[in-house]
Parts: structure tokens; C-alpha cells; sequence
């Protein structure tokens, strides 16, 4: 069963005279524990089509499901109650709150969520060992390098369990050796806790390490290789 | 949660939390600083005005405020202020004589109030006999001694000793000349004092008026804590027949003063606040603009609207939070020294004086100004704070995202 479904979304952006069409004619399933790469040139649309499928912008046509519940016609704030519940997010610049240490970071959304400390301290700990950098875990994100700001970032998507998680460009910014040991982490995390990955993606590090791949191309999908 | 987070991103940039912090500081310092300073010279214009020349009630004839007739007597004055004088609350009550008149030198005349006093009492009450600049208290002349103010004697070019003729009519209406000796020269900022009235020995202006043992006026100060209003009550139920004003109604002017000085401290609140709402609203603003990333990230991961402007209100409440002791604790400070010390303003002595006030300042703010500066400093951060929590809101999390 599909856990994401998009149903014939376009994206056009007319901040200018003549419209952009970023996506036309999406359809998409992604199963549930899925680690997904969706690839393709730049401008071809994956940072708009990840968007769409997190909610964070909505579609021009078409509607998008996800775990049943359509969110395309979801208000603003029940969105982003969805969101919180569901759905984590990596972003390419890691985002992280600078004024938190790397804990607080984690436990932010859990702490969103109002879930008891000891909870979210055990779960903040656990990720943060699993990552590799529980060491750090007093340490603020300056004081990190982007390997492991990106491994918190990775941590706080999946402190609260959601049921897809969804990075965009995750490695854009690492190193060879972050990146693998990045990709590692998330492989094992998506095996281990069965959150559905999704990916934008042109690092072929990346590509090879995921089993579904959609390749975009001028906003529609040219091709989807499973592994 | 929001209070920690806040509390946190006020120190991201910590120079320019410390300028607001100063501006809310600075902002309430000058508030308490300029209210205290305004407050120096009313309660400074009004003490000297009640404690040395009208005080705090007075007892008249009913008719006598109209025409100022001699013939209108307080009935029994003198007992009743016999009696007032042992009422709780009452520091003294003295009895006065009063003609209008005219008093003259060799060299100029001028029209003036002719008080009758009993020198005891009227020091109690005017402390009369501490402005004697130069000469005594009734003291050094044996016949019809008299004191007037240091303007009148440079009006009428006299001095200490020196004699001057009154004139005034008596009670039957006869043109009246009785020639004294000036035994002391007041000393004060008070206009009055200083130029419109002549003190005499009360018995000599009565035999000369034809009224002995008759009195126009009690003048009854009280202690600092009591309300005028229920020394006049309790008067009015046991002399019904008597005028009794408090100083408001003897002197509206003063108590109008006092109210345009009470509303400045509102305006000056009002300049110095939207100074500083302005300062609040450029500081969080660009406290906003400059993080659009990150709250585009919170609004993604799931902070609410509601949760994203609290914080920005928070952090802005906090601000003030930190400033609003500081500043009021250099109010303060700065009051209390000044208050013990006082300011001196003797090189604007000449006009100080010229309206009635003194040289020497001793700024004074009332407990309650304290709690008005601060509620109008919370208020004001919490307006300067609405436009940029609500900037924060509209923000697009996927705009705000791919902000640089």
C-alpha cells in the first residue's frame, strides 16, 4: 500500500510575464519504509516536487495523499499540525537552531509535540549514539562541522517517529566521508526504525546507495528504476 | 519552551539586544529623571506657596472674600482657632487681621495687603519668623513694629529701622494713618511675600482698625499625611456658619499647576515611548528578517503561528524586562541623590525667582511613577513588538526556506 501518493500534480510559478511550469503531470506512489532518490538536473523540479509532497507548498493542480489523508485542501494550520506529526525534514543547510545545543535540537519537535522530558531526553541520547556524535550532544552547532550538523539535523527528523522523512539536497553540502557516513546512518535508520526516505538528490553517492530511483526532467518524470 | 528559546535568541546578537536594552533603560531613566525634575519645582512652588503663605485651609466670613470689608469677622475667631489648634491632624492655626491699604516711604507708596498677626502662632503656621532675611521678628521696635518683603523694600528704597506710614480705612470708614518701623526684611522666592503684604502685630492693626479681639482669617496647616477635606468637614459640622476653603479652592491656579504638571509626565512618556517603540520595532525587525531561514524552518517542522509570534513577543517583553530594572533602578538612584542633595540653580536665581520659585531644585518622583514608566514600557514593547511577530507569521516556510 501506498504510504505517499501524488495524483497529477503541476506546479506553475508566474512571478514573471511568462509561467513557469516547475512540475507537469506528476504521478507518484512511494511505499511505506521506502528509501527513495528522486533525481534529476537542476531545475527540473525534485526541490518543488519534495515541497508539494511535504506540504510545505501547494500544488497549481492535482492533489497529494499522504498516509490516506489528503493534505492538498488541508488549512494552514491543520498543515502544519500534519507536518509535525508526520513528516520530518532534512534540509540541505541543516537549519538548525543556533542558540540550542544539539540535544535541544533533536528534542525540539518532541518538545513541540509536548512530549515528557525523560522521553525526549532517552530518544534525543539514543539517535545522537546512533549517529555517532552523543559526545556532542552539549555542543552547539557552530562548534560542529557540517557532517555532523547534518547527522543532528538527521536526528531531529526522526526524534519523534514520523512516518516519511523527507530531504532535500541532504549531502549537498558534506564531504565524501560525511556523505557516506551520512548515507550509512539513514540506510540503517530506515531499516531499523522503517521511516520512508525521500530524497532530492544529483549526488550520485546518494543514488547508489537508495533502492527506488524517480528521475525528473523539466517537471515530469522520465524515469522510475527500483533496485 | 518559547521562554527559553527566546530567552536565548535576545543573546544571538548581544551588542544589539544591549542598545535596546540601553534605549529602554536610558528611555525610563529620563522619564523618572524629567517627571522628578518638573515634580522639583511644583512641589517646591506649592510648598513654599501653602507652608509660607496661604497653608492648607482657610477660615473666613462669608462674605468678607467679595469686598474684603473689615467689618466681616470670623464670630469668635480667635476661640475657634483655640480649638482647631488640639484637632488631630492640625499642625497649627493662626489668626490674622486683614486690611487693603497703602504703605509709603519718603520716597514711594505702594498698595498692599495689611496683615494683622499673632506672631506666636504665625511662625507655627508660615514659619514667618525663619524667612527673616535682615532685621528680627518683630523684635528691636517697641512701636508698631513691622515686617515686609525684601521687593517691597526695594520698592519703597527702606531698610531694616526704617519708618514707612500705612494708610487704610477703619472700621467705620475713616482714612486711617499709623506711621511704623520695619524691624525685619523677608527673605523668599515667594511673590506674595516678597511684595503685596505688610505684617504687623495684630493688636496694634485691630486698635487702629477699631475691631480688637476681632480676626478675619484662620490660616490651619496640617500634618503632611492628612486630607485637607476632613479638617474642612469636621469645621463645617461645628462652625456651620464660616467659609472654609481648602488651598485647591484658595488657589486654583496651584492646584491647576499641579495637574498640568501631573498630565507632563504623560507627555514626556508619550515622546520618550514612541521614540523607543520605534527603536523596538527597527531592532526586532531586523532580529526577523534576519533569521526568515530558520523560522521558515520552524513553521516546516511543525511550530505553529500562534507558538512563532509568542516567541517574537517574548523575546521583545524581554528586552524590557532587562531594561526596564535598570533603568529604574538609575532613576532612582539618580532622584534619591539629587533629592538629598539638591540641585543648585542659583545662577538662574533672578528668574527662578522672578515666578515664584526656588534656586536650590530637590527633584522628588512619586512611588506610583515608577509603576506608570514600567506598564507604559511594557506596553510599549509589546505595540513595537506586534509588527515584526506578524511579519514572522506571514512568512512562507517554503519562501522563507530558500531565503539567503
Amino acid at each position: 500500500m501506498s504510504i505517499i501518493k501524488a495524483t497529477d500534480i503541476t506546479k506553475t510559478y508566474n512571478a514573471t510575464a511568462v509561467p513557469v511550469h516547475a512540475l507537469n503531470g506528476i504521478n507518484l506512489e512511494i511505499e511505506k519504509g521506502e528509501f527513495t532518490a528522486i533525481v534529476g538536473p537542476s531545475g527540473c523540479g525534485k526541490t518543488t516536487l519534495l515541497n508539494i509532497l511535504g506540504g510545505l507548498d501547494h500544488p497549481t493542480t492535482g492533489e497529494v495523499t499522504l498516509a490516506g489523508t489528503n493534505i492538498t485542501t488541508m488549512q494552514d494550520g491543520k498543515l502544519i499540525d500534519f507536518r509535525l506529526k508526520n513528516i520530518g525534514f532534512v534540509f540541505q543547510a541543516y537549519n538548525l537552531i543556533p542558540v540550542l545545543t544539539t540535544q535541544e535540537n533533536v528534542e525540539f519537535i518532541m518538545l513541540l509535540q509536548k512530549r515528557p522530558k525523560q522521553e525526549r531526553d532517552a530518544r534525543a541520547l539514543e539517535l545522537l549514539t546512533q549517529m555517532g556524535i552523543a559526545d556532542k550532544a552539549g555542543q552547539r552547532p557552530s562548534q560542529l562541522s557540517g557532517g555532523q550538523q547534518q547527522r543532528v539535523a538527521v536526528a531531529r527528523a526522526l526524534a519523534s517517529k514520523p512516518q516519511f522523512i523527507l530531504a532535500d539536497e541532504p549531502t549537498a553540502n558534506l564531504d565524501s566521508h560525511s556523505t557516506s557516513s551520512l548515507l550509512d546512518i539513514m540506510a540503517k535508520m530506515n531499516k531499523e526504525e522503517g521511516a520512508t526516505f525521500v530524497f532530492s538528490t544529483h549526488d550520485q553517492r546518494v543514488i547508489d546507495k537508495a533502492r527506488r530511483m524517480i528521475t525528473l526532467e523539466d517537471g515530469q518524470i522520465i524515469s522510475d528504476e527500483k533496485r | 519552551m518559547l521562554l527559553k528559546l527566546s530567552w536565548k535568541n535576545i543573546w544571538r546578537s548581544k551588542l544589539r539586544s544591549l542598545v535596546v536594552i540601553g534605549s529602554i533603560a536610558m528611555g525610563i531613566w529620563a522619564m523618572i529623571f524629567g517627571n522628578a525634575f518638573m515634580n522639583g519645582f511644583i512641589v517646591s512652588y506649592m510648598a513654599n506657596t501653602i507652608n509660607h503663605d496661604i497653608s492648607h485651609i482657610q477660615v473666613h466670613h462669608p462674605d468678607f472674600k467679595r469686598d474684603q470689608e473689615i467689618k466681616f469677622s470670623v464670630s469668635d475667631g480667635n476661640q475657634k482657632a483655640v480649638q482647631i489648634r488640639s484637632w488631630q491632624g492640625v499642625k497649627g492655626a493662626a489668626t490674622r487681621t486683614l486690611v487693603t491699604g497703602m504703605v509709603s516711604s519718603p520716597r514711594k507708596a505702594s498698595g498692599v495687603q495689611i496683615r494683622g498677626i499673632d506672631i506666636e502662632n504665625e511662625a507655627v503656621v508660615t514659619r514667618l519668623d525663619s524667612l527673616i532675611g535682615e532685621g528680627d521678628y518683630f523684635e528691636g521696635i517697641s512701636r508698631n513694629p513691622v515686617v515686609i518683603g525684601s521687593k517691597l523694600a526695594e520698592n519703597l528704597q527702606v531698610s531694616v529701622k526704617s519708618k514707612v506710614v500705612l494708610t487704610f480705612n477703619d472700621v467705620n470708614g475713616t482714612l486711617t494713618q499709623i506711621s511704623c518701623r520695619i524691624a525685619g526684611i523677608i527673605k523668599s522666592s515667594n511673590l506674595s511675600l516678597g511684595e503685596s503684604y505688610v505684617f504687623m502685630r495684630q493688636d496694634d492693626l485691630a486698635r487702629q482698625l477699631g475691631i480688637e479681639g476681632e480676626i478675619h482669617e484662620i490660616a490651619v496647616l496640617l500634618e503632611s499625611q492628612v486630607d485637607p477635606e476632613t479638617i474642612v468637614s469636621r469645621f463645617q459640622s461645628e462652625y456651620p456658619g464660616d467659609l472654609v476653603e481648602t488651598w485647591q479652592e484658595i488657589a486654583p491656579q496651584l492646584a491647576y499647576l499641579q495637574d498640568i504638571y501631573g498630565n507632563m509626565l504623560y507627555v514626556l512618556m508619550g515622546i520618550i515611548l514612541t521614540a523607543l517603540v520605534f527603536g523596538i520595532i527597527n531592532t526586532m525587525l531586523m532580529a526577523v528578517l534576519e533569521r526568515m531561514k530558520e523560522l521558515g524552518m520552524l513553521m516546516a517542522v511543525g511550530m505553529t503561528k500562534i507558538r512563532v509570534f509568542l516567541m517574537i513577543m517574548i523575546e521583545t517583553i524581554y528586552l524590557g524586562i532587562v531594561g526596564a530594572p535598570v533603568g529604574l533602578l538609575f532613576g532612582w538612584a539618580t532622584v534619591s541623590y539629587l533629592n538629598s542633595k539638591g540641585v543648585d540653580l542659583t545662577a538662574y536665581s533672578e528668574g527662578l525667582e522672578a515666578f515664584g520659585y526656588d534656586s536650590i531644585l530637590y527633584p522628588y518622583v512619586a512611588d506610583e511613577v515608577y509603576l506608570i514608566v514600567t506598564i507604559g514600557v511594557f506596553i510599549t514593547a509589546f505595540v513595537g513588538a506586534i509588527y515584526p511577530a506578524l511579519k514572522a507569521i506571514r512568512l512562507k516556510p517554503v519562501e522563507a526556506l530558500h531565503k539567503i
